[in-house]
């Protein structure tokens, strides 16, 4: 992020530095006021509980770093979380990202079969949370879902309590809920490039594969960096729907940070530890938020020629 | 190839209809709006057979959730699971759409409208305009506003919503729809901000120059220059919160409580009592609630490719 | 751009829209207010409070939260001072909370008649140090055997008195396809609470969970909680239904099992009478459809006519409200709770409010033969014990729940389990 901040200030001072004057802070002052007052306050309040006793009941006590050294050194479950986040988080990637980009492909193609498909694959983004999970927990029942209704004897039917399967279940549904929105954003880039690449790699003789890799891919840069990110820090702050299919069973097997620390907080009412998991995710989600920053920031003056 | 000719002789107008405003057909001079598509283009070759069939497949995996929300939208509670719950009710009934509307439904559709829009309005304006502070701002107030508002991209919902329902009750807005809305304006400018700053900063330096030789101010700046070219990012960002906020339940939850400031999403848990779920009634509202968003997209379909595609080639 | 424009008075006419919306909505006054749950019983509850309010020129504002709606926010209410007047509760460790806090007042002195009318089983889960600090407001939910004759005359089996005769329908059902002894809703968890308390109660009486409550040091681990949870893996192995931790209770999917005569029992709450009769009538209508009383245990300790369940929801009176406030809910509860009406709308939806007094008007009613069977099941308890994860303390609640999970799941010896349990 340093990176990318200082890389925008560089090349303004160095291409117009003497005179230039920039947008007075004004501009940014609403964002900034709401942006304090309403997400920063209360993280501040957030990191104050992290020190503090507090079943929501009674009054909250000072306890120094109790809850630290508890959630950190005496609960075993914290790094299960965190393992548990991070298969889910690179498993929502692996499975999102790659049905997304070559559904925007497809999406974008003039046949009319495909337009048509692609009115249809936006529906799930019309569903919330409450009704995909409600959807999906019929569907996975073991007596009267799919496996039952369906007459393929390998099916397993345990997929929502049985632990070895039920995070590829999650990823698969949290997946059919957003892969749309990103297939969406993939549409678009793949329609904004330039039809004479592709004719000049016809001319080539390119293929099709070739092509994609060669033009498609490359030119989608931006657009893939927005949905990654959109993607990640998504998934890495996901809650809705694994709380509503599973509450985090069976064996906890899918009840990563986010939601160990909402049943940790709300459920056996100790804001305390909650609050220390808060913080433990919000400075993962910073860090990955960097990162991806970095990257993105490293590729600006490159996609910057190609674009232009 | 019959089947690809008749495509590419339909694209023209499919085409001009699908971008009714091409920003970058002119800057790289294409006769035929049609001859951009990947696929169109290439008379010479077989269908894409492979891309079909996965198409196909995919519809399948969608299809398959929906099918059942709307057929069992239909159904009675009685023969709720009384067959094979993939095949239709024999005797389908209206009862749980009529239980749903006469449960207030609009009332909640109306409120999860405000929430949305205001939300949205708000947050794309304040955004953009941050955006447009952090890209062009000279001092170096915009590189630590960025570092700020980078640290907001992961804070959970979830883990702060304590200190926001103590801040709503210190500002007297609890049980009011302002609960809903205030936050989560905050909670979506991050995201917005870092989506719409990537854009931003690919506006080409000698745009601004021009306009500042013209005379423009800063406010027309951002009007006439920045707003246009950002709108790709505006569109993202946009589709992306309002989905966030219409369906988010987190919020509402915890900071209403009367009827007459539910919204949807909490309106579904309605129909759950405190042992079991009226299944055909919820799915009735999570059918009515779509419907409408369904059919604006539908209509608003190429104005949203359209607008997501618009603005990038400069 | 004509379509800009279209696009920016649109957007423009939503929020001048919602401002208007915005300032519709006020704030509240001072007046009483109780919150209820939806769905079940809660809608008759509210029409009783309405009339109360019409009856009495009062006001008592109701809102209805669904039901983790409510438990989320109702702590989230108490525990900032904004509690509603009236406070309702499971009672259990949630109501020894609210009394240790100061958050609610004793009603001694302030409850009419009902002292003599509820049945004392019932009526001792509001006392707390000998005042009385909640008192029921609904129906009794006692948790009962439920059957499916069809199943049992088909496999020639009878109504199962004892534990051993438990036993030998599990044998006789082991080798049959697609039946089983139980349904269970495994994947809800908390159906399995009912099997944990009836089996520990049966083998060891009603002291045994006493003392988790009181907090008695290493109270968990206790023999009869270690026989009950044995009892239930081995119950897992073979007496449970195929896939039990997949079975949803929220959906009904284990009163379906019963219904579709996949299995031969289902231990559930009382609620489930109405739910059958309502989602599968031809069941229901069938005359297969029967009900029966946990079995006894040959060697256990526990009085057999103990049973278990939730014995009501409660009203507590919050500290924080004003006198006023405090007088409109002594009002409420002293002279309308229970009333007639509200008493025969009960009966009439098959529920049973916990009174000593409504014999008579049992017979006849539609449901009589359920109400009789639950009358007399709750009218000669010795003792009714409350739902295990109501009764400990409200922070113990959720590991607890983990732990049943785990025992169900096979991934949990009873040993670890009391361990764990006691070590919270």
């Amino acid at each position: 992020m340093t990176t990318i901040a200082s890389h925008i200030v560089n090349a303004q001072g160095k291409v117009n530095g003497k005179r230039r004057q920039g947008p007075t802070f004004l501009m940014a002052l609403p964002a900034v006021l709401f942006f304090g007052l309403f997400a920063l306050v209360p993280l501040g309040g957030v990191l104050a509980i992290s020190f503090m006793e507090w079943n929501i009941l009674g009054s909250p006590s000072w306890v120094g770093t109790d809850n630290w050294d508890t959630v950190i050194n005496d609960r075993p479950f914290t790094w299960r979380a965190l393992t548990l986040t991070l298969i889910f988080v690179v498993g929502s990637y692996l499975f999102q990202a790659p049905i997304a980009l070559l559904l925007g492909v497809f999406m974008a193609g003039q046949q009319k079969y495909r337009a048509f498909l692609s009115v249809l694959y936006f529906l799930p983004l019309l569903f919330s949370s409450v009704a995909v999970g409600l959807t999906f927990q019929s569907l996975l029942s073991p007596y009267y879902g799919i496996s039952a209704a369906l007459p393929f004897d390998w099916l397993p039917s345990d997929w929502l309590s049985n632990s070895d399967i039920v995070m590829y279940v999650m990823i698969f549904v949290v997946g059919w809920c957003f892969i749309p929105f990103h297939a969406l954003l993939y549409q678009a880039g793949v329609r904004q490039i330039p039809a004479d690449m592709y004719e000049a790699a016809t001319i080539d003789g390119a293929g099709r594969v070739r092509q994609f890799f060669s033009i498609t891919l490359p030119q989608l840069r931006y657009t893939i960096i927005t949905s990654s990110t959109l993607m990640l820090v998504g998934s890495l702050t996901y809650f809705d729907l694994i709380f509503v299919l599973t509450g985090g069973q069976p064996q906890n097997a899918v009840r990563i940070l986010p939601l160990d620390m909402y049943i940790t907080g709300f459920s056996a009412n100790n804001l305390g530890h909650a609050s220390v998991i808060a913080v433990i995710l919000v400075a993962i989600g910073l860090t990955m938020s960097l990162l991806l920053n970095k990257f993105s920031g490293s590729t600006k003056m490159e996609s910057d020629k190609a674009g232009a | 190839m019959p089947h690809a000719a008749s495509t590419e002789s339909r694209i023209p107008t499919a085409g001009t209809a699908l971008d009714p405003k091409q920003p970058d057909g002119g800057v790289v001079g294409l006769p035929r709006p049609a001859a951009r598509r990947p696929q169109g283009r290439k008379t010479g070759e077989k269908p894409n057979i492979l891309a079909g069939t996965l198409g196909w497949v995919w519809l399948a995996v969608i299809i398959l959730p929906i099918y059942y929300i709307v057929i069992t939208s239909f159904r009675t509670s009685q023969d709720l699971r009384a067959n094979n719950q993939l095949i239709p009710s024999s005797q389908p009934t209206i009862a749980p759409f009529i239980r749903v509307i006469e449960n207030d439904f609009f009332h909640f559709f109306f409120n999860s409208v405000v929430v949305t829009a205001s939300t949205v309005a708000v947050v794309l304006a304040l955004s953009l305009m941050a955006a447009y502070y952090i890209v062009r701002s000279t001092s170096f107030g915009g590189t630590r506003l960025f570092q700020l508002i980078l640290l907001g991209i992961a804070i959970p919902v979830q883990a702060t919503i304590i200190p926001v329902y103590y801040l709503i009750r210190q500002l007297g807005l609890y049980d009011t729809l302002w609960a809903l809305i205030l936050p989560q304006i905050a909670f979506a400018i991050p995201l917005s901000v870092l989506i719409i700053v990537n854009f931003v900063r690919d506006i080409p330096n000698e745009l601004f120059e021009s306009m500042r030789v013209d005379g423009a101010g800063e406010w027309k700046i951002l009007w006439s220059l920045v707003l246009p070219m950002a709108k790709p990012a505006l569109m993202t960002v946009g589709i992306y919160q309002a989905l966030q906020v219409w369906n988010g339940f987190l919020f509402p939850l915890v900071l209403t409580q009367s009827r007459d400031v539910r919204v949807l999403p909490l309106s579904l848990w309605e129909y759950q009592g405190q042992f079991g779920i009226d299944v055909p009634a919820t799915l009735a509202a999570v059918v009515l609630s779509a419907v409408p968003l369904f059919i604006a997209y539908v209509v608003g379909r190429r104005y949203i490719v359209a607008g997501l595609t618009a603005g990038f080639s400069k | 751009m004509p379509r800009t424009l279209t696009l920016r008075a649109g957007t423009a006419g939503i929020a001048s829209f919602s401002l208007f919306a915005l300032a519709a909505c006020g704030g509240g006054d001072e007046e009483a207010s109780a919150w209820i749950l939806t769905g079940g019983g809660w809608p008759a509850i509210e029409e009783d409070l309405e009339r109360f309010n019409e009856d009495r020129e009062a006001e008592i504002d109701v809102e209805a939260l669904e039901n983790d709606a409510y438990k989320q926010q109702i702590r989230t209410a108490v525990g900032s001072g904004d509690a509603p007047t009236m406070i309702m509760s499971w009672t259990g460790g949630a109501l020894l909370e609210y009394v240790e806090q100061d958050r609610i007042i004793p009603l001694d002195g302030n409850t009419g008649e009902l002292d003599d009318r509820v049945y004392e089983s019932v009526w001792q889960n509001g006392v707390v140090d000998d005042s009385v600090y909640a008192v029921p407001l609904n129906d009794v939910q006692p948790v009962v055997m439920y059957y499916n004759q069809e199943v049992l005359d088909e496999h020639d089996l009878s109504l199962p008195e004892t534990w051993s005769d438990v036993e030998d329908i599990i044998d006789a059902l082991g080798d049959v396809e697609d039946v089983d002894a139980f349904s269970l809703a495994g994947g809800s968890v908390w159906p399995a609470f009912m099997w944990l308390a009836y089996l520990t109660d049966r083998h060891g009486g009603e002291e045994v969970f006493q003392a988790v409550v009181e907090g008695e040091e290493g109270a968990w681990d206790h023999e009869s909680i270690i026989w009950a949870l044995e009892t239930m893996q081995d119950l897992g192995d073979a007496g449970f239904i195929r896939d039990y931790n997949a079975v949803d209770a929220g959906q009904n999917e284990d009163a379906q099992l019963l219904a579709d005569g996949r299995a031969a029992f289902l231990l559930q709450g009382s609620w489930v009478y109405a739910t059958i009769n309502q989602d599968f009538p031809e069941f229901a209508d069938s005359g297969n459809f029967g009900f029966t009383e946990f079995p006894v245990l040959e060697e256990g300790a526990g009085d057999p006519s103990n049973i278990v369940g939730n014995p009501a929801n409660f009203w507590s009176v919050s500290a924080d409200a004003t006198e006023q406030e405090q007088e409109v809910a002594f009002d409420y509860i002293s002279e309308h709770l229970y009333n007639d009406q509200a008493v025969d709308e009960m009966l009439e939806a098959g529920s049973l409010p916990p009174l000593n007094d409504i014999g008579d008007r049992i017979e006849g009613s539609e449901a009589e033969e359920f109400l009789s069977f639950a009358d007399e099941l709750v009218g000669s308890a010795n003792h009714f014990q409350l739902s295990w994860d109501q009764a400990i303390s409200p922070s113990e609640e959720q590991a607890f729940g983990d732990n049943v999970a785990a025992i169900l799941q096979g991934n949990m010896t009873p040993q670890e389990f009391v361990d764990s349990m006691n070590s919270q």
